[in-house]
């Protein structure tokens, strides 16, 4: 891996003691902000195996009982409204025609397989565990860095998040137009779409794992149940969670990438060479 | 940890507005004098210092960059430094901070990348690995991999998974704490969820419940006319949680199985019951008995019963005549239908879904 690093802007001298004669040879250094906390980072990359892992697992036990279900269909005898788009994706997605098990489809491609409960729950325990610590790690990471401060919505969001969506919408247009598209300046860390979403997905993250021990434990406790409506709306808040993730999850991994190379290493080593965007004015927050 | 370990207070405007700059120990590799310049400047309020530090440091300094560099930097640093001086406003709790900036050598910065890259690509191979490892046989053929990778290390290893699970199941669960109930207009249906056939109701009429592990040291052999007849009845409206996923709210009576146990004491040292049903067949009709372990703990609750009536109506082979098991603080799998043995045990006995890769204690 090559570094580039912006020499020209960013070079600066060595700090130096002011009685002290350096005779030592010139070595400029490169200006960098450290951007996240290591915590922060293994917590981050960890997320991926387990949201998957979670993720593949759930939806192998939403197959034992579906809380989508309509009156048995008189042909089939299907209740399930996952079973209903499998078959109708394979009914109308060329070179699915002669696909075994229709109403299968979709737990075969998007869970890890139908009709293995037991082994669902196994692996959805294990990842659960894993990933209620991980967002501890998480958390310790963000407060002894830091980070936190910069993910705390503001008031000023409302209009800037206004802005940055505007940004987006009207990119793809400006591109084909060849028309100047500015991005919207912010002198905090994130913009506030970002600060949106990295603020609600560790809140959704925290309400996966209440709703996961108010379905796990209904009776020892019920009362954490009876918060989200009881049992079986416990249910559904689970399942929609998921969608959380996966909303948010297609933009960010899209957006790093047009962001470019240094937000993506960032993740990896901590450090940003983009001090300018380090700016923050007195009364940022 | 890096960043903790050398993060001293020491802040220094430079060349960009309220960038502020920590002196870390990589400089100090490149340049040993480095650390003796700490100048502890840290907040809005304690600005005025700052500045005049940073003068002064920039004056003292001897020239290591080009010329050309130097002026400019001092000329761009004042004029900010000074504007935040007059807003004098102090920060909040809250307030974003300017993200620490840190002079650092490239030889140094190029070997941090190239350790953390390492690091986290070994990581990202170790969970690959564990993915492979730990995904049903099933599933990894599906996306290609047809080697067997099932090994008792593996079954092991997640079945230790759900042991802990099971342990926190246990350390939830409390004696006095009673199972929410509701009220008749709440009752939900409840479809009979026999795991293979429902087996044919001829076997109530000789039916008889089976006492084993008794104190007595006796085998005890009871009806269900005397079993109604010598217990009190008690009612209870709870839900029914299947490890499925779903559930269903119904209007219970029978007698405490506590009472059971008052009753025909089991011997001193069993802390286990093993609850079989001989009735239960597979799904091609061929008998497939039943055996569940239920920790005495909870066969003591007061909502614990050996239920004979269902909504209202005795029960019917669907949901287990003439006697099932009725234990609200656990899984559905763990309420055995049609009850004809039950065996006081001191070891955990044998249970039928944890033999499948299910877990034992199932309290939820």
């Amino acid at each position: 891996m090559r570094l580039k690093f912006q020499r020209e802007s960013l070079l600066v001298a060595p700090p130096q003691g002011a009685k002290s004669t350096s005779t030592l040879p010139e070595q400029p250094g490169v200006l960098v902000v450290s951007k996240h906390h290591f915590l922060v980072r293994w917590s981050h990359w960890l997320n991926i195996p387990l949201l998957l892992g979670l993720i593949l697992s759930g939806i192998s036990i939403y197959w034992a009982s579906p809380i989508y279900q309509h009156n048995p269909d008189p042909s089939t005898g299907n209740t399930d409204v996952a079973a209903d788009i499998g078959i109708w994706i394979c009914a109308h997605v060329p070179g699915l025609h002669h696909y075994n098990s229709p109403p299968d489809w979709i737990y075969n491609h998007m869970s890890l397989g139908p009709g293995m409960l037991g082994l669902a729950l196994r692996l959805h325990w294990f990842c659960a565990y894993l990933f209620m610590l991980n967002g501890m790690v998480y958390v310790a990471g963000l407060l002894s860095g830091g980070g936190w401060r910069s993910l705390l919505p503001r008031v000023t969001d409302f209009w800037d998040a206004f802005r940055m969506f505007r940004y987006y919408v009207g990119l793809p247009f400006a591109k084909l137009a060849r028309r100047e598209w500015p991005h919207p300046v912010f002198k905090t860390k994130y913009n506030a779409l970002q600060r949106a979403a990295y603020f609600s997905v560790p809140v959704a993250g925290f309400l996966s794992a209440a709703t996961g021990w108010a379905i796990h434990k209904p009776m020892q406790l019920h009362w954490l149940a009876a918060l989200f409506g009881g049992y079986n709306a416990a249910r559904v808040w689970h399942f929609w969670l998921m969608w959380v993730y996966i909303q948010f999850v297609v933009p960010h991994v899209v957006l790093v990438f047009a962001d470019g190379w240094d937000t993506l290493r960032s993740m990896i080593v901590g450090w940003s060479t983009r001090v300018e965007r380090s700016e923050v004015t007195a009364n940022g927050g | 940890m890096e960043d903790k370990k050398n993060g001293d207070d020491s802040l220094q405007t430079y060349d960009k507005p309220s960038t502020e700059l920590e002196p870390k120990k990589d400089i100090a590799e490149s340049c040993p004098a480095a650390l003796e310049d700490v100048r502890p400047i840290a907040t809005e309020a304690e600005k005025p210092a700052a500045l005049e530090a940073t003068k002064q440091a920039n004056a003292d300094r001897p020239p290591l960059l080009p010329a050309g560099h130097e002026p400019r930097r001092d000329e761009e640093a004042s004029p900010v430094a000074a504007s935040s001086v007059s807003a004098k406003k102090r920060q909040s709790f809250f307030a974003e901070r300017p993200l620490p900036a840190i002079e650092m050598a490239p030889r140094i910065l190029r070997y941090r990348s190239r350790r953390d890259f390492l690091v986290f690509g070994t990581g990202a191979l170790a969970v690959l690995t564990g993915a492979g490892f730990l995904l049903p046989q099933e599933t990894l053929s599906r996306i290609g991999i047809h080697r067997s990778m099932d090994s008792p290390a593996k079954e092991w290893f997640l079945n230790r998974a759900l042991r802990i699970d099971d342990d926190v199941a246990e350390a939830l669960y409390s004696a006095n704490r009673k199972v929410p109930t509701y009220t008749k207009s709440q009752i939900t249906p409840l479809k009979n969820n026999y795991n293979g056939a429902t087996p044919d109701p001829g076997y109530i009429s000789g039916w008889k419940l089976t006492l084993d592990g008794l104190d007595s040291g006796l085998i005890i052999s009871l009806d269900i006319r005397s079993i109604q007849a010598r217990f009190p009845v008690h009612e209870q409206i709870t839900r029914l949680v299947c490890v499925e996923g779903w559930s269903a709210i119904a209007w219970w009576a029978g007698l405490r199985f506590d009472d059971l146990l008052r009753a025909y004491p089991p011997m001193s040292q069993a802390k286990w019951a093993l609850v079989e049903s001989s009735v239960n067949l597979d799904a091609s009709g061929n008998p497939d008995p039943y055996f569940m372990a239920l920790d005495l703990a909870t066969g003591r609750h007061p909502q614990t019963l050996l239920a004979t009536h269902f909504n209202g109506e005795p029960l019917t082979v669907d949901h287990g005549a003439p006697l099932r098991l009725l234990v609200p603080v656990k899984l559905g799998l763990k309420n055995v239908k049609a009850i004809t043995k039950i065996t006081y045990v001191a070891e955990e006995p044998r249970d039928y879904w944890a033999e499948r890769g299910y877990s034992r204690y199932d309290g939820i």
